[in-house]
């Protein structure tokens, strides 16, 4: 199964990805950055499994993160 | 210029971006410092290195060592953004911060309520005496655009003082100008190459700098090239003052503003040094045409795209430059990183991680307790034993004045045109 990879710390919490994604990506009132809804995440990167039929969907949204802080695996 | 009109009280505002940075404006003796946390500022996305709970540190630091802290906060700002933009505020606030940088007026507004100094920034393009009275109920110190001419910057200069307008803190507004660094291609920073292309704003702190590259003009119709001597058509020189500063103080300035916050401690050390030291010449009436052409090959030494007096004599096109990079006479070649200090006998220990030193080489350090120290090298020893030359996986030892420790990195000094 496709892994959505986010590092989170360098978000710049431009919103892109929530607009184009919202079913898996929410804004953090608290921070200001975008959260991948139901992640799970260890030292600063969150993953998240999606199904096929989202993989080329995310792989638009990491290649157009202005600070390429979205994988998709 | 006679001394009795020199404002002996301008003060020199180096950029952090990091604790090195920080140490070598100590070490420069710049007046105040601004840096930026998280990612509600214009150098987000190239100098990420402080985040909130950094703003006790970095004022701490500056309190003991007699420098004023800005904190820049001058983004574009979303709704998004409020309470991150309130949790940094409430800590500025709490460490004593002595003022926020910003142009949103949501910061400008909260920054008000809290009780915090306001400064207003030069994304804010204040250009005209009338932004400067409406910003004076908020703001002590005013950053003009940097697009303005020498007499524009004076007239304005001069109303203040006319009309008496005073900011927040009971004294006259204050002029802050950018005297070093790059510039932007577009006015005030209001670019958006970087969204259009990349999407990623300038205005949010996320420039990728589309203006530094080469491009060639094709007229589609016809399919012809324009013939135009420098391909970076849109990439300006830096701004360099320093053979102006004496008209720039005439003009009222009361801040000289360095830009550079995602560049390295040594470019930090080295221009506000030459500042420093060009106000001082201003002041003691010993500033001559021979010491500028000295301060202008040591801040060439250092990264730079070359330099021009930016629109301050009144040029209404902008000056570019030629390179892809820097221009600069001499670059750092990373060698290592510190491993061990000996604090009793004063003897820090390196380890070489890349390439080698041999005795004679010019080294560089940077690190959070030292800034940036030069030094030649005159004494090599490479495992406690007396060498010439020391390689990959050596490490190596020498009498140094601050703590080593594994954040202290190891450069060599080469002339650029020696690959």
């Amino acid at each position: 199964m496709s892994k959505i990879l986010h590092y989170r710390s360098k978000c710049i919490g431009c919103g892109f990805c929530i607009e184009q994604q919202p079913a898996y990506w929410c804004m953090s009132k608290k921070d200001g950055k975008a959260t991948l809804i139901n992640s799970v995440g260890k030292n600063g990167l969150f993953i998240l499994s999606i199904p096929v039929i989202q993989v080329q969907q995310s792989k638009n949204i990491a290649a157009a993160c202005p600070v390429r802080i979205i994988k998709v695996q | 210029m006679p001394l009795q009109l020199i404002n002996t009280n301008v003060e020199i505002l180096a950029p952090v971006g990091s604790y090195e940075s920080l140490q070598a404006a100590i070490n420069a003796g710049a007046n105040s410092i601004y840096f930026g946390v998280e990612q509600l500022n214009m150098r987000t996305r190239s100098s990420r290195s402080f985040e909130i709970s950094d703003i006790k540190k970095v004022v701490s630091i500056c309190k003991v060592n007699g420098l004023k802290a800005y904190l820049t906060l001058n983004t574009v700002m979303y709704e998004h953004d409020m309470q991150l933009l309130k949790s940094i505020l409430k800590e500025a606030k709490n460490e004593g911060i002595h003022a926020v940088i910003a142009a949103d007026f949501s910061v400008i507004e909260y920054c008000s309520q809290l009780g915090i100094p306001l400064h207003i920034s030069t994304q804010a393009n204040v250009s005209n005496i009338e932004s400067v009275k409406f910003f004076s109920r908020y703001a002590d110190v005013v950053v003009l655009a940097r697009e303005l001419t020498l007499q524009q910057i004076d007239s304005i200069s001069k109303e203040i003082k006319r009309q008496q307008i005073k900011g927040p803190a009971g004294a006259l507004i204050k002029i802050e100008l950018f005297v070093h660094g790059a510039l932007c291609m577009a006015i005030s920073g209001k670019c958006y190459l970087s969204l259009h292309t990349q999407n990623a704003s300038a205005n949010r702190g996320a420039c990728v700098q589309n203006c530094r590259r080469q491009y060639i003009v094709k007229d589609i119709e016809h399919e012809q090239e324009l013939l135009i001597d420098n391909e970076y058509i849109m990439s300006p020189k830096d701004l360099c003052t320093i053979d102006i500063l004496d008209q720039l103080i005439a003009s009222g300035v009361d801040v000289l503003k360095i830009e550079g916050r995602s560049k390295g401690a040594e470019y930090v050390q080295i221009v506000t040094t030459c500042y420093r030291e060009a106000l001082a010449s201003i002041r003691n009436g010993t500033y001559s045409a021979d010491k500028i052409i000295n301060w202008k090959l040591a801040m060439s030494k250092v990264y730079n795209r070359g330099f021009w007096e930016g629109y301050f004599l009144g040029r209404r096109l902008g000056e570019w430059t030629n390179n892809s990079g820097s221009a600069a006479l001499e670059k750092k070649v990373y060698v290592g990183k510190g491993s061990k200090y000996y604090s009793k006998i004063g003897i820090g220990e390196f380890e070489i991680e890349s390439g080698s030193i041999k005795m004679g080489d010019m080294l560089m350090i940077t690190g959070p307790a030292c800034g940036m120290v030069k030094e030649r090298m005159s004494k090599l020893r490479v495992n406690g034993i007396e060498t010439n030359v020391a390689v990959k996986g050596d490490k190596i030892s020498f009498p140094f004045a601050t703590k080593v420790t594994a954040n202290n990195k190891l450069y060599k000094i080469v002339n650029s045109n020696n690959e």
